[in-house]
């Protein structure tokens, strides 16, 4: 099969790229972008591991093709912080326990952005949907709730 | 004064996770590593007639294909020494569905699934096992030649029957529990390579060194021709101790001599790691009238599936966990582990106690209803204090935080009045259970050392060097706190070098809640050492005899006139100047005696954990479906290291033993994907009171035990309890799904 190109914005860069038109978005960001901050734990939409943000939105990359990002912007768990400048989030996940094996960290992270860019008060229960589909096997999800209170509250 | 212990030091490791800058298995790569795929059985019971490759070798991109024959050492493994029952490539026959019959390398996955399928291979079916019962029946079909019962195991104490006659009461019921899955969220994975004549193998495991042994053996290499390096790793829990891709990589880089890697898919991992063994209990318990135990008698099988691996280690400690945390004068319990034709069962958070804990505290709570005691009260009046003697005959001197424990969740209980009654809606209803366990620290009844290294750099810096796996559970953090507290040395003045087997040594497996206690102690045993070269180069610089001098704020005084002093780094210029390394040794073994084969008389653990929880849950009769609401784990863990990651610890037990007490079960030939295994999600979880108990055992580094498997065992029972207290139905088999929970309702109602 013809590989297809598209254009979209990366992590706040724009950039064009060739793949073949059936390689999902996480496959075209782990394997041809080297972007490997975005994990695969089940490859059929069941984990919430591979989660990004497409136009704000919290999608599991596993389930998307790459082809669909054509001309929007993608956010990856790279482009939301860095050492020297990381993401409030990523600072409360660090000081609230909310990491132990750290594997859902970058698609919780990326959960917890879309849901506070929309709703920065966010209730508890609203948190608990919000994360729903990024599942935790470590931590029982108690420290994840309370980092992105602590998040919000310092929003 | 530095003070390291006892704080909420924030996790070393935990930044760089926030930024997904981590790698784990999966993400290991090297510019042209080949894939590897296993071509596996579709059989659970299968003699091989012949495997014929010849097809798949000609597709383009297929590098080599292996199969048993090429296997140049011994073609069996397994993390128990006196077990080693698995085969890497199956040779003459395949015994569960998914065991690896040929290897094939390839440039591209694509290629190598190609070439699996084109694989042929001719089997001659054999009936199969499913049932633990079954296979031990005389006459049954060998799946091993050995036999079905791969080991079993006994504890007498007392005389059994003399306590029968003077109880009062006495109960007989059967539980039942399921396969489970560890469902890690990173898939087992890694990547391998041929480097200064060794054998480099990076992936993701509990076990670097185990992993390095065994592959070496499978190869027939001797130990350091092969270098395992732990890299990131996604969660354990268990399924991470046996090798998964660690053993195909070594076999591909001993022939190809260049970069390969693999990463098994959800499916893969959840058809060939291993499983939580599922245990058939059946409990006969005598007591008085006011609650005292007089006698416990256990019948415990096992299904191991098709091999091995832990099962000898679990069905030993669910025996030797089988009253409880309870004195009772006659016990009599016996085990067997058996195979069957299903998924290999290993070693799952817990080895055995979660399952154990369920049926003695089912009949716990039994005993408190028929007695009307108070089922916080019924255990307090049995629960083990110093000075009781287990099952096994093992004194219990110091650190017995089970009362403890057991008045905190009472206080918890009482103080927000939780209790039976209606729930909200039409049909629900609400009740209150309660769970304790008992866990022996590290292996049991053999030797379990852990080694460290710890080193004094002349900038003012140390190096610990351990081989303990992080797996998310924290002991990197830990370790450091230890190193830091007893060097005096600031947390990020440290270095740690981990996990890689070519620079450190032996730290033993990251299970059995050991890393704590026994890496910890072998830490604190190294520092030890380094203090005494510290005092020799010292006692030569001040020319004084070692036995005059102290260690203290980072100087060594002479202990009769303390203006004579010198600052350790002066020393540790010194000797970097003569070319000496300060570098201090340690061992921790902890102190066991092995069990006796026919009574199971001995001392399993230096020290156990303790803990009980207390949970509020609502029944909807309608449906079945069990909300928890509440619940309020106490954990005697000698002493918290670092408190925070203690209740992490907590939160995280109490979510797995939501899984195992509602919703898991792992059903062979129907379980593939995430789509068919549940596990809890954050809707699932309830408000959780994490309370630390710290009775300080005397052998622990500063006190401490472990809890990280604790963690998980009181909850399914103080679940299990509370669906009882709240519609008065016994869950006996796990787990209490909707299907379960309405069957049992449909029964009672019809009664
Ligand atoms: S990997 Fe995409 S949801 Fe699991
Ligand atoms: S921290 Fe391990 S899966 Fe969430």
């Amino acid at each position: 099969m013809k590989d297809i190109t598209i254009s979209f914005t990366l992590n706040g860069k724009p950039i064009t790229i060739d793949f073949p038109p059936t390689m999902s978005l996480l496959k075209l960001l782990r394997e041809k972008l080297g972007l490997l901050g975005t994990k695969e734990g089940c490859g059929i939409g069941e984990c919430g591991a591979c989660t990004v943000l497409v136009n704000g939105k919290a999608v599991n990359s596993c389930m998307m093709l790459a082809a669909q990002v054509e001309g929007k912007e993608v956010l990856t768990i790279e482009g939301l912080g860095t050492k020297e400048n990381p993401d409030p989030l990523q600072i409360s996940f660090v000081e609230n326990g909310a990491i132990q094996c750290g594997f859902c960290t970058p698609g919780m992270i990326l959960s917890a952005k879309a849901l506070l860019d929309k709703n920065p008060n966010p209730k508890r229960e609203e948190i608990k949907k919000a994360i729903e589909g990024n599942l935790c096997r470590c931590t029982g999800y108690t420290a994840i709730i309370e980092a992105i209170e602590a998040a919000s509250r310092k929003k | 004064m530095v003070d390291f212990v006892g704080k909420d030091i924030l996790r070393v490791d935990a930044f760089d996770k926030a930024l997904g800058s981590i790698l784990y298995g999966p993400d290991q790569n090297i510019e042209g590593a080949l894939w590897l795929l296993a071509k596996r059985s579709p059989y659970p019971h299968a003699r091989i007639l012949s495997i014929d490759t010849s097809q798949a070798e000609t597709i383009d991109g297929v590098v080599r294909i292996f199969t048993a024959a090429d296997i140049p050492g011994e073609n069996s493994f397994g993390i128990i020494p006196v077990t080693k029952d698995q085969t890497l490539l199956a040779k003459d026959k395949v015994r569960y569905i998914g065991d690896a019959v040929a290897l094939v390398a390839a440039y591209d996955l694509k290629s190598a699934k190609e070439a699996v399928d084109k694989i042929k291979v001719n089997y001659e079916e054999l009936p199969a096992i499913y049932d633990p019962e079954e296979s031990l029946k005389k006459g049954r079909i060998l799946i091993h030649e050995k036999g079905n019962l791969l080991c079993s195991s006994r504890i007498i104490k007392g005389d059994i029957e003399k306590g029968f006659s003077n109880a009062d009461i006495i109960i007989e019921r059967e539980y039942r529990t399921s396969r489970l899955e560890h469902l890690s969220l990173e898939p087992e994975g890694g990547i391998g390579y041929f480097e200064d004549g060794r054998i480099v193998i990076i992936a993701s495991t509990q076990n670097p060194h185990y992993d390095r042994d065994d592959v070496a053996r499978l190869l027939g290499l001797s130990p350091d021709k092969v270098r395992v390096i732990q890299c990131g790793t996604g969660g354990g829990f268990g399924g991470k101790l046996d090798i998964s891709v660690q053993g195909f990589i070594g076999l591909a880089v001993y022939h190809l001599k260049r970069a390969v890697r693999m990463v098994y898919s959800r499916e893969e991992s959840f058809l060939t790691t291993a499983k939580r063994h599922p245990l058939i209990m059946r409990y006969k318990t005598g007591a008085k009238k006011d609650g005292k135990l007089t006698a416990v008698k256990v019948d415990i099988i096992g299904d191991t599936g098709a091999y091995a691996s832990y099962g000898l280690a679990v069905i030993m400690r669910a025996t030797v966990h089988a009253t409880g945390p309870y004195e009772v004068e006659n016990v009599y319990v016996d085990g067997k582990m058996a195979y069957t034709n299903l998924p290999w069962c290993g070693a799952m958070r817990g080895f055995g106690v979660p399952q154990i804990a369920f049926a003695h505290e089912s009949q716990m709570d039994i005993l408190a209803h028929e007695l009307n005691i108070d089922p916080i009260d019924i255990r307090l009046i049995n629960a083990f204090k110093k000075g009781s003697v287990t099952a096994t005959g093992q004194r219990l001197d110091h650190s017995v935080g089970i009362k403890e424990s057991l008045y905190k969740i009472k206080e918890i209980r009482d103080k927000y009045s939780w209790s039976k009654k209606k729930g909200e809606r039409l049909g629900t209803y609400i009740g209150v259970g309660v769970g304790s366990m008992w866990y022996g620290i590290g292996n049991t009844g053999v030797p379990n050392p852990s080694t460290a290294q710890v080193e004094l750099l002349p900038d003012g810096s140390a190096i610990l060097y351990t081989g303990a796996a992080e797996i998310g559970q924290g002991s990197d953090t830990i370790l450091l706190q230890i190193a830091s507290q007893r060097l005096g040395i600031a947390i990020d003045r440290i270095k740690l070098v981990r996990g890689d087997t070519l620079y450190t040594t032996n730290a033993g497996a990251t299970s059995a809640s050991r890393q704590t206690y026994i890496s910890g102690n072998a830490v604190m045993d190294s520092i030890d050492h380094l203090e005494d070269i510290l005092k020799a180069e010292a006692s030569e610089q001040m020319d004084l005899p070692s036995s005059e001098l102290i260690v203290k704020d980072g100087k060594i005084f002479s202990i009769k006139d303390s203006s004579k002093s010198i600052d350790i780094f002066e020393l540790v210029k010194i000797c970097n100047k003569n070319k000496v390394r300060v570098i201090g040794e340690g061992r921790f073994d902890p102190p066991t005696i092995k069990l006796d084969p026919e009574t199971g008389q001995g001392v399993p653990y230096a020290t156990y954990a303790f803990a009980s929880q207390v949970s509020r849950v609502e029944v909807d009769t309608f449906t079945g479906f069990i909300k928890v609401l509440n619940s309020a784990s106490a954990h005697d863990v000698g002493k918290a290291i670092n408190p925070k990651m203690v209740k992490g610890q907590i939160t995280s037990g109490v979510a797995m033993g939501i899984g195992m007490a509602l919703m898991e079960e792992f059903v062979p030939n129907k379980t593939k994907s995430l789509k068919d295994y549940y596990i809890p999600t954050s809707m699932d979880m309830p408000e959780i009171i994490p309370i630390i108990v710290e009775d300080k055992e005397p052998t622990g580094p500063f006190g401490a035990k472990g809890v990280g498997e604790p963690a998980l065992i009181p909850t399914a029972p103080a679940i299990i309890n509370g669906i009882y207290d709240a519609v008065g139905v016994r869950i006996t088999h796990l787990p209490a799904n909707l299907e379960r929970v309405i069957g049992e309702l449909l029964k009672k109602e019809g009664a």
